[in-house]
């Protein structure tokens, strides 16, 4: 195990938060997770091209999920360097494979080795208080996926409502949704600081001049490509800001 | 774009509830198998927490995110739609990589939001983004972890706060454009929320009030949405323009 030798004044319990068995264990779920993106694919691609995508089309959609998924997934493994030394490889590995976010994982292990009054990053952890920690993420992680489990089927309903059946209305509720859920998120990173809305800001702006650069010649490799060029470009700027002019609030 | 006459009952009838019967299956095993790694501190090495000790530890992660449990699935639905829904929430990380994948995939494939077209291509897509990132994670936490510690803290820094934003930008000005007039009324709803958030004048609400935030980003948003559309301000743009 190569962080073995990078960490330095390792803790005690890391000997066992990287050992093999952890990684055995951690396995079968994310087995799961694999396994239901493979039955989900399979059948959408199957009743897609009997409800009118074409081949083509589906391929496109499949092609720009990998594309758009290369730069967040560098970013998540950024991100996760974080937990895999406060909390080992693959407990790391299985957390931000199924369910969580860095976002979720780093306060719920605070929370867990909090219970001993240790704080992550302590040399001195000791082994009950890192399983505690684990046993926090996981009991935690299960909220959202019970609520998918037994609540997805029944919020059709509530989307129902908000449109009146109304079928025209459907596109517009959906976009309206994702503006929102997205206005949210971009405000939580415009706070931060000038670099990162400067980051919004141009990711924004290259992604409609790619758009509209694909509508104009209709060049379909350009959409597929849009959101990586806008996160290379936003990340670019980003960084140029906090060099140059740092933040201003 | 094709007509959705005798489509909406192959997706409705035969595809969504295959959806469910697996979606649900495979979301409880996942609970199940995801107590592996503290079976097996247990089992294998014997190591056990006292009884209060987790509970106390599962109260403070239920008091911080309980509400998040309930709120960001109702809210990501009309975005995610069912196959999204179980998916997303099995595989996490949805903000920053699974709802950017199956918006990117809706654009690129002209796929008009909210239709059984878009549901199908957003299936596609994060099934796509699943396969990568577990692929990528778990490569980077054999083999990359010592690259990435020699990268230099500048492009750490980079990687960790500038992409996610780019992304979120990118999104949001991939459906503004379609709905420009909703777009600022969202963006002026989450700004004066999150300002609100963060000066404490929503300390009165129970708890940390994120959620606060997000029913209000992402109602205010459908239901503002909703009131321009009965007004004739906004229409969806395959009647107005070509594409």
């Amino acid at each position: 195990m190569i962080w073995h030798r990078l960490v330095t004044a390792v803790p005690a319990y890391m000997d066992v938060a990287n050992s093999r068995w952890l990684w055995i264990s951690t396995l079968p779920v994310v087995m799961v997770v694999l396994s239901q993106a493979a039955i989900f694919l399979r059948r959408a691609w199957r009743d897609g091209k009997e409800m009118g995508l074409s081949e083509d089309r589906l391929r496109s959609g499949f092609k720009t999920g990998v594309i758009s998924a290369l730069g967040p997934s560098v970013a998540v493994l950024a991100g996760m360097l974080a937990l895999i030394a406060t909390i080992g490889g693959p407990v790391a590995w299985m957390r931000l494979s199924v369910i969580g976010s860095v976002a979720f994982e780093l306060p719920a292990a605070e929370l867990g080795v909090s219970q001993f009054g240790y704080s992550l990053g302590d040399p001195n952890i000791s082994q009950r208080a890192y399983a505690t920690a684990v046993w926090a993420m996981t009991l935690g992680g299960t909220g959202w996926l019970l609520v998918a489990a037994f609540g997805t089927r029944h919020m059709e309903k509530a989307r129902e409502k908000i449109s009146n059946g109304n079928e025209k209305l459907i596109p517009i509720i959906s976009s309206a949704a994702m503006l929102g859920a997205f206005a949210y998120f971009l405000s939580g990173e415009a706070t931060a600081g000038t670099p990162e809305t400067g980051s919004i800001a141009v990711g924004g702006l290259v992604m409609l001049a790619l758009l509209r650069l694909a509508d104009s010649r209709d060049i379909q490799w350009i959409r597929e490509w849009a959101l990586g060029g806008a996160m290379l470009v936003g990340l670019v700027v980003g960084t140029a800001l906090q060099l140059t002019v740092g933040s201003w609030w | 774009m094709s007509g959705t006459t005798g489509n909406d009952d192959v997706y409705e009838d035969r595809f969504i509830p295959y959806i469910n019967k697996w979606g649900r299956r495979t979301s409880l095993l996942a609970v199940a198998l995801s107590f592996g790694p503290a079976v097996a501190l247990f089992v294998i090495f014997g190591i056990i927490p006292p009884t209060q000790a987790i509970i106390a530890a599962f109260a403070s992660v239920a008091v911080t995110f309980g509400s998040a449990w309930v709120v960001e699935p109702l809210s990501y639905y009309p975005v995610l739609g069912i196959p999204g829904t179980y998916m997303a929430f099995l595989s996490g990380n949805i903000s920053n990589l699974r709802l950017p994948c199956a918006a990117a995939a809706q654009e690129s494939t002209d796929v008009e939001p909210g239709t059984p077209q878009a549901s199908i291509i957003s299936t596609v897509a994060i099934a796509a983004s699943i396969f990568v990132n577990t692929v990528m994670l778990g490569i980077g936490a054999v083999a990359l972890v010592s690259v990435f510690r020699a990268l230099p803290d500048l492009a750490k820094t980079a990687l960790e706060s500038y992409l996610v934003p780019a992304v979120f930008g990118a999104i949001f000005a991939q459906f503004g454009r379609d709905y420009p007039k909703v777009a600022g009324i969202g963006l002026t709803l989450a700004l004066i929320m999150t300002l609100l958030l963060e000066l404490g004048y929503l300390a009165f609400l129970p708890s940390y009030p994120l959620y606060a935030v997000i029913v209000v980003s992402v109602f205010g948003t459908i239901l503002a949405a909703r009131w321009m559309w009965q007004r004739d301000m906004i229409e969806p743009p395959d009647e107005g323009e070509a594409e």
